[in-house]
C-alpha cells in the first residue's frame, strides 16, 4: 500500500527547527494538504518525503518500508513543480515518457503506461504538441502525467497554483481535485491559501513553526479547532477571538457588548472565539439590562453575496459575516449575539476547551 | 502587531537557512571527482612560483654552466633582495609604472563609464558605433605600438592635425622628448583599453534593475541623482572587477610601449616590465630578475586580495 | 485637485491594442479599482496615469491640468510596483527617506517624517535593516511607505498584494484602506482579484481585452452587471448563465432552457424588455442567491466544496453546469439531485449574441 508515515521526524537547519517532532500518516489514495504560513515547515516536509533532505531524528516510511536512507531516485514518489518544469524542446509525449526513458524501461512498457496515463488525464489528443502550444491547464495535466507515468506511490505538489489569477485558481483547484479522485493516487499538496486547502483536501495538517498543530478533515478542523492558533488559520474573515470573563448568566466579552448565556461554559476559559458567520447583528433597541450593551458599526464592506460588518465592541474590533446585502450603516448601534452552541472556548495555553 | 513579529521570526529562519543542507557523501564525492583537476591547476600555478622563489635566492643565470635544479650551488642568501631594495633604477621604474597606472586606469574608467551610459539607451547607428568602439581592443598590441609610433612622429599625423587646429606649424617631438614620451604611451594605452572598461561597465549598467530606476524617477530623482544613488551603487561589484583587472594588467604594460619607445628615450618610459625585460635579456642575471618578478607578484596579489574582499562585502550572503 | 479624468485614452504596442478608447472619471479622494484578468489593459492604463507610458491617443487630466508631456517625476503620484522595486542596496530607513532626500528636505524633517510613516506601517523596529533580505510582507509596507511619505495627492498601486501570502493579504487590505481613509488620497488600484476590488474600492472599473466593461460601486457591478463578462467575473463564484429561448406561457414570459426545463416566469418589467430581444438569451442568477426549492431546476450534484463558512455545490455538467452556495448544513452529496430556484428579483437576462444585459423597463 502506498501510505506515507512520519514518526517523530525532526529536521534542523543550523539552530533552527524547520520540522519539530512531526508525526502523521497520509493514507493511500488520500488528498492530503499541508497548510501553514510561510516558513512553517511545509516545504521541508515535502523535501523529506521526496528524499531531498534527511531527517535528523525520527523515521519516514513509504508503503510500510523505512526510507530514511533511500535516495530520492529510489523512493517511489514524484513531484510536480510549481513552474511545471516541462522541457520546452520536446513534445509533450516525450516529456511524459522522459522519466521512463531515463530508467531504461522497455519501449512496449513505456507506450502502455503512456496510453494509460494519457487516457486518465484526457491529454491523448494534445501529446504531439510542444508545451509552448498548450494552454495552462493542459500543461499542468502534462506535468502531472509525467509525474504519474512512473506509477509512483504518491505524487507531491508544492503550491502549484498560487501564481495564477484568482478566477483561474478557483477553477484549477476543482480540476486538480477531480483528477486526483479519478486517478486514485495519494497526493500530498502544500499551500498557504486556506480556502484552497479546505476545498481540495480529504485531510489536512496545520503547521506552526515546524510543529503540526492539528490533523483532520478540513470541516472537522474548521468546526472544532484544537487551539486559538488553528482557529485563526482557517476561515475568512478570521475568527474573532476575545478575552472573556464569567458574568452573571454566562460569559461576557468586549466590555459587555457580548453576552453568551451558557452556564456550561468551561471555567478555565479565558478567551472565546466567534466565527464571523455565527455572529448575529441586530439594530440596537433598549430592552433592559439583561441584554448586551450596544456596539457601534465601524465599517460595512459589501461583497455582493455577503457583507462584512466591522463592529467596534469595547476595545476590540469584531467582524461579522452577514448573508446578502442587509441594510447596515456605519456608525449605527447594533446588538451582537451568538448561539451558545457555536461559541469556541480557549484556555490559558490557547488550547480549545 | 502579530503580523510584524511573525515576519521578523521568518527572517531569522531565513538567515539560519543560509547553509544549504547537503548530504556529506555528495560533498566528499565532489571533492574526490575534482581532485585530479585541482592537482593539475595547483601544479601549473604553483610550480613556476616555487621555481621562481628558488632561483631568486641564487645567482643563477642560464650562462652559469649548471642546470637550474642545481642553482642552490649559487646560493647568495637573499643578496638579490637587498640589491633590489637599493636599486634606484628599479624604484624609478616602479614609480613610472605607478604614474602610468594612476593616469590610465581612471581615464579608461571614466571614459568607459561615459560611453556605457551613452549606450544604455538606443540611438540610430548604435550597432555600427558599437563595433567601431570595440575595434581598438582587437588590435594586436604590438601592431598598436607600431601604429602609435608612426602617429607620434614629429612629422606625423598627430602633429599634422594639431597644426591644422592651431593654425601654425606643430613639431612636438613626442617620442624623443623624455617628458612627452610617457604621455604618448599613456594615450596609446587609453586608446586600446577603454573599450574593455566600456564593455564590462555596460554589462554592469544593463544589470541594474529597471524598475528601481523607475521608482527613483517617480520619487523625484533627476538623472544625476539616479546615477549616483541607484546606478553606481548597484554597479559596485562590476566596478571593482573592472578596476582590479585593469590595474593588474596596466601594471604589466609592455608590448605597445616597448614597440613605441623601447623604454626610451633613455629610461623615460621604462616601466617595470621593460626593466625586467632589459635585465633579463641584456644583463642576464636571472636570479635577480626572479626576485623582481616575485616582488611585483606580491604587490599585485595584495591588490587582487583587496579587490576580492571588497567584492565579498558588497555581495549579499544568500539567505 | 486630484481628480483624474481619462478621455478617449488608447494605447497600442505595434499591432497590439492594449487599450481601446477608455473614458473614465475618478473623483477626488476616491478609491477606484481597475479590475480584470491578465492582459486586460489595467496595468497599461495605470502606467499611463503615472507617466511611464505615453498614450497613443487621448488625454489624461489631473483636475484641470493636462498631463501630456509632464514627465513622471513631476506628476506628484505615488506608485507601488507589483514587485515593490525596493532599493535593495539601502536600508529600510534610506528607502523611506529617498523621496524627501531627493527633494532636498532638511535632515531633521526627513527623520521626523520617516519616523511617522514607520510608526504607522509598523516598520519602526526594522528601520535599520538592509532591504534586500526582508520578507515579502515587510517589503510591501516599505514600498507603500516610500510613496506615502511624499503625501501624493494620487496613489497608484499595481497589484500590490499579488505576491503576498493569502493570510497576510487580508491584513494588508485593511491597512491600505485605513491609509487611504486617513490621507484621503485618490487611489487607483489594479487587481485581478474581484474580492480585493469589492472589499476595498469605492468604485470598480471592470476591464477585459483593453475595453472598459462597466464602472460602478461594488454593489452596482454585483447586482446589475452590464454584460456577461462582468456577470461572470464578479462574485465568488461568478454568475451562473444558462442558455435559453424566451417562451410565452400562461403565467407570463419564461425562458426555455431545453433539457433543463422551463424557468419560473420573469418579473413583468423584465419580461417586456426580454420580449424585444430577437435571439437566444442567457438566464443568469448568482450562486449565492439560490435556495433549495420544490420547483425549479433539477440537477445532480457533481462536486461539493466545503469551504469554511459556506459550501459550494457544483450541479449539472457541460453547458448546463451551475454552482450554488449554501450554508454548511445543506447535506448534499455527490450524485444526489437537487432542485434549486433563484428568487425572481435576482434573475438577470443577457442577450446571448451581444452579451449585453437586458434591463428592465
Amino acid at each position: 500500500m502506498a501510505d506515507i508515515v512520519f514518526r517523530n521526524v525532526t529536521k534542523r537547519y543550523g539552530n533552527t527547527l524547520a520540522v519539530d517532532d512531526a508525526s502523521f500518516t497520509v493514507n493511500d489514495n488520500e488528498f492530503f494538504c499541508f497548510f501553514g504560513p510561510p516558513l512553517s515547515g511545509k516545504s521541508t516536509i515535502l523535501r523529506l518525503v521526496l528524499g531531498l533532505e534527511v531527517p535528523d531524528e525520527g523515521e519516514i516510511l513509504i508503503g510500510g518500508k523505512p526510507v530514511n536512507s533511500v535516495s530520492p531516485a529510489e523512493r517511489n514518489v514524484a513531484m510536480v513543480f510549481q513552474n511545471l518544469a516541462l522541457f520546452p524542446h520536446m513534445s509533450s509525449r516525450d516529456n511524459v515518457r522522459f522519466p521512463l526513458v531515463e530508467r531504461k524501461v522497455a519501449d512496449a512498457e513505456i507506450e502502455k503506461r503512456l496510453a494509460d496515463v494519457a487516457q486518465k488525464l484526457h491529454i491523448g489528443h494534445i501529446l504531439h504538441k510542444p508545451p509552448a502550444q498548450l494552454s495552462g491547464g493542459e500543461r499542468q495535466r502534462v506535468a502531472i502525467a509525467r509525474a504519474l507515468v512512473r506509477d509512483p506511490a504518491a505524487y507531491l505538489m508544492d503550491d502549484p497554483i498560487s501564481a495564477l489569477d484568482a478566477r483561474l485558481r478557483e477553477e484549477t483547484r476543482v480540476e486538480l481535485k477531480r483528477i486526483q479522485r479519478e486517478l486514485g493516487k495519494t497526493l500530498i499538496y502544500v499551500t498557504h491559501d486556506q480556502e484552497e486547502a479546505m476545498s481540495v483536501a480529504d485531510r489536512m495538517a496545520i503547521l506552526e513553526n515546524g510543529r503540526i498543530r492539528q490533523i483532520g478533515a478540513p470541516a472537522e478542523i474548521y468546526d472544532r479547532p484544537a487551539s486559538a492558533y488553528v482557529a485563526r488559520m482557517l476561515g475568512s474573515p478570521m475568527m474573532n477571538i476575545l478575552p472573556s470573563v464569567r458574568g452573571a448568566n454566562g460569559i461576557e466579552a468586549a466590555e459587555g457588548t457580548i453576552r453568551i448565556a451558557d452556564a456550561r461554559a468551561p471555567a478555565e476559559a479565558i478567551e472565546i472565539g466567534l466565527r464571523p458567520e455565527d455572529l448575529k447583528v441586530r439594530p440596537w433597541t433598549d430592552s433592559g439590562t439583561a441584554e448586551a450593551r450596544p456596539a457601534r458599526v465601524f465599517e460595512v464592506e459589501p461583497l455582493g453575496g455577503y457583507t462584512v460588518v466591522t463592529i467596534e465592541a469595547g476595545q476590540a474590533r469584531l467582524r461579522a459575516l452577514l448573508r446578502g446585502q442587509p441594510d447596515v450603516r456605519p456608525d449605527a448601534m447594533v446588538a451582537i449575539s451568538c448561539d451558545p452552541g457555536r461559541v469556541h472556548y480557549f484556555g490559558q495555553d490557547g488550547g480549545a476547551l | 502587531m502579530s503580523a510584524v513579529t511573525a515576519t521578523i521570526s521568518e527572517d531569522k529562519m531565513g538567515a539560519a537557512r543560509a547553509k544549504p543542507a547537503q548530504r556529506d557523501e555528495g560533498e566528499r564525492l565532489g571533492f574526490r571527482l575534482t581532485l585530479p583537476a585541482q592537482i593539475l591547476v595547483l601544479f601549473i600555478s604553483a610550480f613556476p612560483l616555487l621555481m621562481q622563489l628558488y632561483i631568486s635566492v641564487t645567482d643563477w643565470s642560464p650562462l652559469s654552466g649548471v642546470g637550474w635544479w642545481n642553482a642552490w650551488e649559487m646560493w647568495n642568501s637573499f643578496a638579490n633582495y637587498t640589491d633590489l631594495a637599493a636599486d634606484t633604477r628599479f624604484w624609478s621604474a616602479l614609480q613610472r609604472t605607478a604614474i602610468v597606472m594612476l593616469v590610465c586606469v581612471p581615464a579608461e574608467f571614466l571614459l568607459g563609464l561615459a560611453l556605457a551610459t551613452l549606450f544604455a539607451d538606443d540611438f540610430p547607428g548604435k550597432r555600427i558605433f558599437y563595433s567601431i568602439l570595440l575595434m581598438p581592443m582587437m588590435v594586436v598590441p604590438a601592431v598598436a605600438g607600431y601604429m602609435f609610433f608612426m602617429l607620434f612622429q614629429s612629422g606625423g599625423p598627430v602633429n599634422d592635425i594639431l597644426s591644422r587646429i592651431i593654425g601654425g606649424p606643430v613639431t612636438i617631438a613626442w617620442l624623443s622628448d623624455p617628458n612627452l614620451a610617457l604621455i604618448a604611451v599613456m594615450i596609446a594605452d587609453i586608446w586600446q583599453w577603454t573599450p574593455l572598461m566600456f564593455l564590462i561597465l555596460l554589462a554592469g549598467l544593463v544589470g541594474v534593475p529597471e524598475d528601481q530606476i523607475k521608482a527613483a524617477t517617480l520619487l523625484g530623482a533627476n538623472a544625476w541623482q539616479r546615477f549616483t544613488t541607484i546606478v553606481l551603487p548597484k554597479m559596485k561589484t562590476i566596478i571593482i572587477i573592472a578596476l582590479a583587472i585593469r590595474v593588474i594588467e596596466n601594471f604589466k604594460i609592455f608590448d605597445t610601449l616597448y614597440i613605441m619607445t623601447g623604454g626610451g628615450p633613455g629610461v623615460a618610459t621604462e616601466t617595470i616590465s621593460v626593466y625586467i625585460y632589459k635585465v633579463t635579456t641584456q644583463d642576464l642575471i636571472w636570479g635577480y630578475v626572479a626576485a623582481i618578478a616575485l616582488a611585483i607578484l606580491i604587490v599585485l596579489s595584495i591588490v587582487a586580495v583587496y579587490a576580492m574582499k571588497r567584492m565579498a562585502k558588497t555581495r549579499e550572503v544568500p539567505a | 485637485m486630484s481628480a483624474i479624468h481619462l478621455k478617449n485614452l488608447t494605447k497600442t504596442f505595434g499591432d497590439f491594442a492594449a487599450l481601446k478608447t477608455m473614458d473614465l472619471e475618478i473623483a477626488d479622494g476616491e478609491f477606484m479599482a481597475l479590475l480584470g484578468p491578465s492582459g486586460c489593459g489595467k496595468s497599461t492604463t495605470m502606467n499611463m496615469i503615472a507617466g511611464m507610458e505615453e498614450p497613443s491617443s487621448g488625454k489624461i487630466l489631473f483636475g484641470e491640468r493636462d498631463m501630456a508631456g509632464v514627465p513622471m517625476g513631476r506628476r506628484g503620484v505615488g506608485f507601488v510596483f507589483q514587485n515593490y522595486a525596493i532599493f535593495t542596496h539601502m536600508t529600510v530607513r534610506q528607502n523611506l527617506a529617498y523621496g524627501p532626500r531627493m527633494r532636498g528636505a532638511a535632515k531633521v524633517e526627513i527623520d521626523r517624517r520617516v519616523g511617522a510613516i514607520a510608526e504607522m506601517l509598523q516598520l519602526s523596529p526594522l528601520l535599520d535593516r538592509k532591504a534586500d533580505r526582508l520578507s515579502v510582507n515587510i517589503l510591501q509596507r516599505v514600498a507603500i511607505g516610500r510613496s506615502a511619505i511624499m503625501e501624493p495627492a494620487i496613489f497608484l498601486l499595481d497589484e500590490p498584494l499579488s505576491n503576498v501570502d493569502a493570510a497576510f493579504r487580508a491584513v494588508m487590505r485593511t491597512e491600505l484602506k485605513q491609509l487611504q481613509r486617513q490621507f484621503r488620497q485618490t487611489m487607483v488600484y489594479v487587481t485581478h482579484d474581484q474580492l480585493e476590488a469589492m472589499t476595498m474600492a469605492d468604485r470598480i472599473a471592470v476591464m477585459d481585452h483593453g475595453v472598459l466593461q462597466q464602472v460602478g460601486t461594488p454593489l452596482e457591478v454585483y447586482n446589475n452587471p452590464a454584460n456577461v463578462f462582468v456577470a461572470r467575473f464578479i462574485g465568488a463564484p461568478g454568475m451562473n448563465l444558462l442558455k435559453g429561448r424566451p417562451a410565452e406561457s400562461d403565467r407570463g414570459l419564461v425562458i426555455d432552457l431545453g433539457p433543463l426545463g422551463v424557468t419560473p416566469p420573469l418579473p413583468d418589467e423584465l419580461a417586456s424588455s426580454v420580449r424585444a430581444v430577437r435571439n437566444d438569451v442567457l438566464y443568469g442568477f448568482r450562486p449565492e442567491q439560490v435556495a433549495l426549492a420544490d420547483r425549479g431546476l433539477s440537477m445532480p450534484a457533481t462536486f461539493v466544496e466545503r469551504i469554511g463558512a459556506r459550501t459550494i455545490v457544483h450541479l449539472g455538467e457541460g453547458e448546463s453546469a451551475v454552482k450554488a452556495v449554501f450554508e454548511n448544513d445543506v447535506g448534499l452529496s455527490v450524485g444526489q439531485t437537487a432542485v434549486v430556484a433563484p428568487p425572481a428579483s435576482s434573475v438577470r437576462v443577457f442577450d446571448a449574441a451581444t452579451g449585453l444585459a437586458v434591463r428592465a423597463g
